[in-house]
């Protein structure tokens, strides 16, 4: 009779064995392919969230969650970048594989910058539209990343139509900045800082087109030469706030997903929550658990 | 630099188990009345040891195995041809036109003299690329501002993706300017070898105000830039190298290009530019460079990291086994 020692040896050499067997097992796991758009109009420059201690503008803290989500998601993944301003995306580059294109990733994302932009307006809903169609013959989804402040405001009249493409394209709006109003600062043409911008710096309505109101109602209304009636509007558009209930509106017309992007939510959660990867069959490592099983059984032969 | 390293360094924890062959032991004990009574036996003492070393060797070798010993990523020098190249692409809104100035139709992608001028730099500079695999390259973009893209990188998938995304449609006015000092960024804190170069491809110039002037002038001498510009005339535009007929014409508003042309030329930093019409043209242009830019250059290749856990396990499958080799020589007293 061979005593339990001998029991324990031929146990850890069989979980040798297996461990050469079988070491890896099929897993499922998530790929996530994301095209990053990001809004770099003058009101992302507006300061309401906080890194550290340290109050850093909407632009910086999406940065910031951009470069973090590219440092987090699988190996595998593809991460693509572009920009909004005006009323067009450009893309930058299309998804790269997240790991081999790590350094890469880091310094593009943070290489964005305000001063990329090629003209001032902030057309949302134009720049969602132009995005969606951009993308839609790709299979990455969508990642537009906006505070939702239309400048100058839109005339609801004129309104970007997302029958044609709604529904074609996976993806997500992601609001950036808070829900209180904050003032935008102000940079001069050599990116110095000069101030923030007052009331009398922005238009407070749309006075393009047709008026959306009864005429009756305009004072001093006069179809040719006064449409929006004669006085200048006063309003609260040079400062800025989430416009939460638009991004939502925009998202449900063109079929995408609206999430806000918190102080402390990683990126990586709005994506994975908002199901935007696809689950691929990777094999795992399970190497491990034969050696530890190994290790157990050859201290317990040493008892 | 230590090349080894962990992938889960905790597990090495494990290591304070060694305790266990060197007190333990996996033979039988034998219950004798009187140790002193049996003789000295150095091949008994030699076989009593070896087994605890093998305990010890076994269990050092799982547990380096659990904490996934490898070996890191080396970086191995060596010398090829090559350079540093920052791709400079007008992202203006006439590189959508064609070589004859018309718009160019969106379904013949592809070739003919049909294709508009961005595909035609699009195709060219891949198969560039292609033909370079030792060259680090970085691409800026500008219309109206200067676009960072991608930061000079051997990684040739990143930089198939930025070229590629030139195919979404071009944005605003030319800001030549902007996006030449946006290039010449770039080189800040990056080792000067093999050549520098900035490859800039567009279709059109405008004017340099006389501020930047003096700062481009002073960044492209002091970063040691061999320039090199890729015209892509459009038809009875006037081109680089036009003299004007009425001196009323001659200045920098109603001649960008001659005027461009004649700034780069007065940086007394190589210089060459080409003027193409067709895409034809362009593709002598960039053979030319391809193979003007041959000097040698060092670069690092990169080994990737290497696992040494199924090493690790493989010796300790040694282990174990001869330690149940010798369990089975074990001989047994009533």
């Amino acid at each position: 009779m061979k005593d339990f020692r001998f029991g324990c040896l031929c146990l850890a050499v069989a979980a040798m064995l297996a461990l050469f067997a079988f070491p890896t097992r099929r897993q499922d796991s998530e790929r996530y392919n994301l095209t990053a758009i990001v809004d770099i109009t003058r009101s992302m420059n507006a300061e309401d969230y906080r890194i550290g201690d340290q109050a850093v503008s909407r632009l910086t803290f999406v940065k910031h969650r951009l470069r973090e989500l590219a440092g987090q998601l699988p190996c595998g993944s593809k991460l693509g970048l572009g920009i909004f301003t005006e009323r067009r995306t450009t893309l930058l580059y299309r998804p790269i594989e997240v790991c081999a294109g790590y350094n890469e990733l880091q310094h593009s994302i943070a290489a964005l910058d305000w001063r990329m932009a090629w003209a001032a307006d902030s057309r949302i809903a134009n720049g969602l539209l132009n995005a969606m169609e951009l993308l839609q013959a790709q299979d990455s989804a969508m990642m537009f990343i906006s505070d939702g402040q239309e400048a100058p405001p839109l005339n609801p009249r004129y309104r970007s139509d997302f029958s044609a493409i709604k529904g074609q394209l996976k993806g997500l709006i992601v609001g950036s900045g808070g829900l209180q109003a904050v003032p935008i600062p102000k940079f001069d043409a050599k990116g110095q800082r000069t101030g923030i911008y007052g009331p009398d710096d922005v238009p407070h309505r749309s006075s393009f087109g047709e008026s959306d109101l009864n005429p009756e109602k305009i004072e001093g209304y006069d179809a040719r030469n006064a449409p929006f009636g004669k006085h200048a509007a006063s309003g609260s558009e040079h400062l800025s706030a989430m416009q939460e209930a638009y991004l939502q509106q925009l998202a449900d017309e063109s079929g995408l997903i609206y999430r806000r992007l918190q102080q402390d939510s990683p990126l990586l959660d709005i994506v994975r929550d908002a199901k935007l990867f696809e689950s691929a069959i990777a094999d795992t490592d399970q190497r491990h658990l034969f050696a530890l099983l190994a290790l157990t059984a050859l201290l317990l032969s040493r008892l | 630099m230590n090349p080894l390293a962990f992938a889960t360094p905790w597990a090495l924890l494990g290591l304070l188990t060694i305790l266990a062959p060197l007190l333990g032991n996996s033979m039988r004990s034998t219950r004798y009345p009187w140790l002193t009574l049996l003789p000295a036996d150095p091949l008994s003492n030699a076989i009593a040891l070896a087994i605890r070393l093998l305990g010890v060797l076994a269990v050092v070798a799982l547990v380096l195995g659990l904490s996934g010993l490898y070996r890191k990523a080396q970086t191995v020098e060596r010398i090829g041809h090559g350079a540093h190249i920052v791709v400079v692409l007008d992202r203006s809104n006439s590189m959508d036109h064609t070589f004859a100035g018309k718009a160019s139709d969106p379904a013949s992608h592809g070739g003919g003299s049909e294709q508009s001028k961005a595909d035609a730099a699009r195709h060219l500079l891949t198969e560039f690329i292609d033909r370079r695999p030792h060259d680090r390259i970085g691409i800026a973009s500008y219309s109206t501002s200067p676009l960072f893209v991608m930061p000079l990188t051997e990684n040739r998938e990143a930089i198939h993706a930025a070229i590629d995304a030139t195919a979404t449609p071009a944005l605003a006015y030319t800001n030549i300017s902007k996006g030449l000092a946006m290039a010449l960024s770039f080189f800040e804190h990056q080792p000067v070898q093999g050549s520098r170069i900035v490859l800039l491809v567009s279709d059109g110039a405008a004017a340099i105000d006389p501020d930047s002037e003096a700062t481009l002038r002073t960044q492209f001498k002091q970063r040691q830039i061999r320039l090199y510009w890729l015209f892509m005339r459009t038809a009875n535009s006037p081109g680089i190298f036009a003299v004007p007929d009425d001196p009323r014409d001659d200045n920098a508003q109603a001649m960008p290009e001659l005027y461009l042309h004649r700034f780069f030329s007065s940086l007394n930093i190589p210089y060459q530019a080409y003027e193409a019409e067709t895409p034809g043209a362009m593709q002598k242009a960039i053979a030319d460079i391809d193979r003007l830019e041959q000097l040698p250059l060092h670069y690092q290749e990169t080994r990737p990291k290497q696992d040494l856990s199924a090493l690790c396990y493989r010796w300790a499958l040694v282990f174990i086994s001869l330690l149940l080799a010798a369990k089975f020589c074990e001989a047994r007293l009533a």
